[in-house]
């Protein structure tokens, strides 16, 4: 661990982000920290750069400006392009360690279940497949697809397969968890049961990052919320004041869109 | 006019020797140009300039030009640099040559097809592009590519009559020789026209066993059939 992880305590860094895509500028010189065991609610507008510094954050979208660094380890400073091949090792070797839930899920149709949470742990953790099973078994149950082992994704409902997703990501032991809109894909009724996994985890002191716009949930299982608007974060703290005193006249606007559409959708 | 088939009596072994050879330059032209086209469509998509390159060029130059064109090129232009085989070889050589370069494209397609959701999830967990690409992309390209990797099979087979014009004997030149000899050229042509169309037929049937296959696996499956069952009984 360098000095500097030491003295801010920080587990995943991410400094001086800047990122466009052609004229757009998605991420505006942002700089984003969270300690081990935090939980950390990304909110905004859509359009905001919310899903881009999460997927900044396993350098899947690659900033033209800006470095991350896990656990002192440095992700990328490059565009993958450029990589070479040791460096590419060792940034699949960092994304091993972050699990990754999609607002689509991306599950794996031509796998079922069990395989979707395998082959991951045979391919890039090289455990055998007898360990592998276990875990998957193991992790299946966990959230809650005990009975669907041997299903394969299209029989499943949307939650059923972002709960696979989440335990696809979770076999891999991961340090930290990054989920982008988790259940902006669901029907409502299949909301909280994934939902629950994430509370879950958070109890059992998981690291994660989450896009989200369930402010109710975010309320509940943040130990901070950042508030962001065209690639900059506004306003960040604990979720009580963020969300019950906002500072900023802009996320003011923000809960207030969002109270009416919930108030007009109910 | 009155059709005679009894001359298949006595020439009937030579049109299906032409037949057979025809069968196997084209399964001969498969095996070489689907991996072939695999590694083409794959260097297509390389993030290295050169094997892009490479393989770019290779594909416009094949599937833009003549086919026969390219195999007068093979078999008058190699022997100039010493390389000499048969005429056999030569035609399979180009068969398999400008096959790959259309195989390459279907196998692209059905790469570009699968969702990018697909291979984000397989690099977010840490494999590799290659890695993802074998375990994730490749077998989800499979079902999408059959029906085209169809089609090229058997305009393949059609495309090998073009072979006969290198003095290559498979079935068209066999027709064109027993034409030559007993001018019943209604009789001989309707026969290898037959044998064409039976060869493809056949083809075009086993693929779509194949293509079924391909899609039960995923959406019915036992044990999801047994747990109906099961709520049918607790019902």
């Amino acid at each position: 661990m360098t000095r500097d992880n030491m003295e801010t305590d920080a587990f995943l860094s991410l400094k001086n982000i800047t990122t466009t895509f052609g004229s757009i500028t998605a991420l505006d010189d942002i700089s984003f920290k969270i300690k081990k065991g935090e939980v950390v609610c990304l909110i905004g507008p859509s359009g905001c750069g919310k899903s881009t510094l999460l997927r900044t954050a396993n350098w899947l979208t690659p900033p033209d400006k800006g470095s991350v660094t896990l656990d002192g380890f440095s992700i990328g400073s490059k565009r993958s392009k450029n990589m070479s091949r040791k460096e590419m090792t060792a940034l699949n070797e960092v994304r091993a360690r972050m699990g990754m839930v999609f607002q689509q899920f991306n599950v794996w149709p031509h796998l079922n279940a069990l395989e979707n949470v395998v082959r991951a742990q045979l391919v890039v953790a090289k455990r055998s497949r007898k360990k592998a099973e276990d875990k998957a078994t193991k992790m299946l149950h966990d959230v809650g697809l005990e009975d669907k082992i041997y299903d394969w994704p299209d029989n499943l409902s949307g939650g059923q397969m972002q709960r696979l997703a989440i335990a696809r990501a979770l076999a891999m032991d991961p340090v930290l968890m990054l989920f982008d809109e988790p259940t902006s894909a669901l029907d409502p009724e299949l909301v909280s049961e994934v939902l629950n996994v994430l509370r879950r985890l958070a109890d059992d002191g998981m690291t994660m990052i989450i896009v989200t716009h369930e402010l109710g949930f975010a309320s509940q299982v943040a130990d901070r919320v950042a508030f962001m608007e065209n690639g900059k974060i506004i306003e960040e703290g604990p979720p009580n004041e963020i969300l019950k005193t906002p500072k900023t006249q802009r996320l003011r606007l923000f809960l207030d869109k969002l109270n009416i559409t919930a108030f007009t959708s109910h | 006019m009155t059709l005679d088939f009894s001359i298949f009596v006595e020439y009937g072994p030579h049109l299906l020797m032409g037949f057979w050879l025809t069968i196997k330059i084209v399964i001969a032209a498969i095996i070489l140009g689907m991996p072939w086209g695999l590694v083409l469509a794959l260097g297509r998509r390389s993030r290295f300039l050169i094997p892009r390159l490479a393989a770019t060029s290779f594909v416009e130059i094949f599937r833009n030009t003549p086919f026969i064109i390219q195999v007068f090129l093979f078999y008058y232009v190699l022997p100039f640099y010493g390389i000499r085989f048969p005429a056999e070889y030569v035609g399979t050589l180009a068969l398999a040559a400008f096959g790959s370069a259309y195989f390459a494209e279907i196998i692209r397609g059905g790469i570009d097809a699968v969702s990018k959701g697909q291979l984000e999830s397989a690099r977010a967990i840490g494999m590799s592009d290659w890695q993802a690409m074998k375990n994730i992309v490749l077998p989800q390209t499979l079902s999408i590519i059959l029906p085209p990797l169809t089609n090229q099979t058997l305009s393949l087979i059609k495309e090998s009559a073009i072979l006969s014009t290198i003095t290559v004997h498979e079935l068209t030149m066999s027709g064109m020789r027993v034409q030559g000899e007993i001018f019943r050229p209604f009789e001989v042509f309707i026969m290898v026209a037959l044998l064409y169309w039976g060869l493809n037929e056949t083809i075009a049937i086993l693929m779509r066993k194949l293509e079924k296959w391909s899609k039960k696996g995923r959406t019915s499956n036992q044990d999801s059939a047994e747990t109906l069952k099961k709520e049918d009984v607790v019902r």
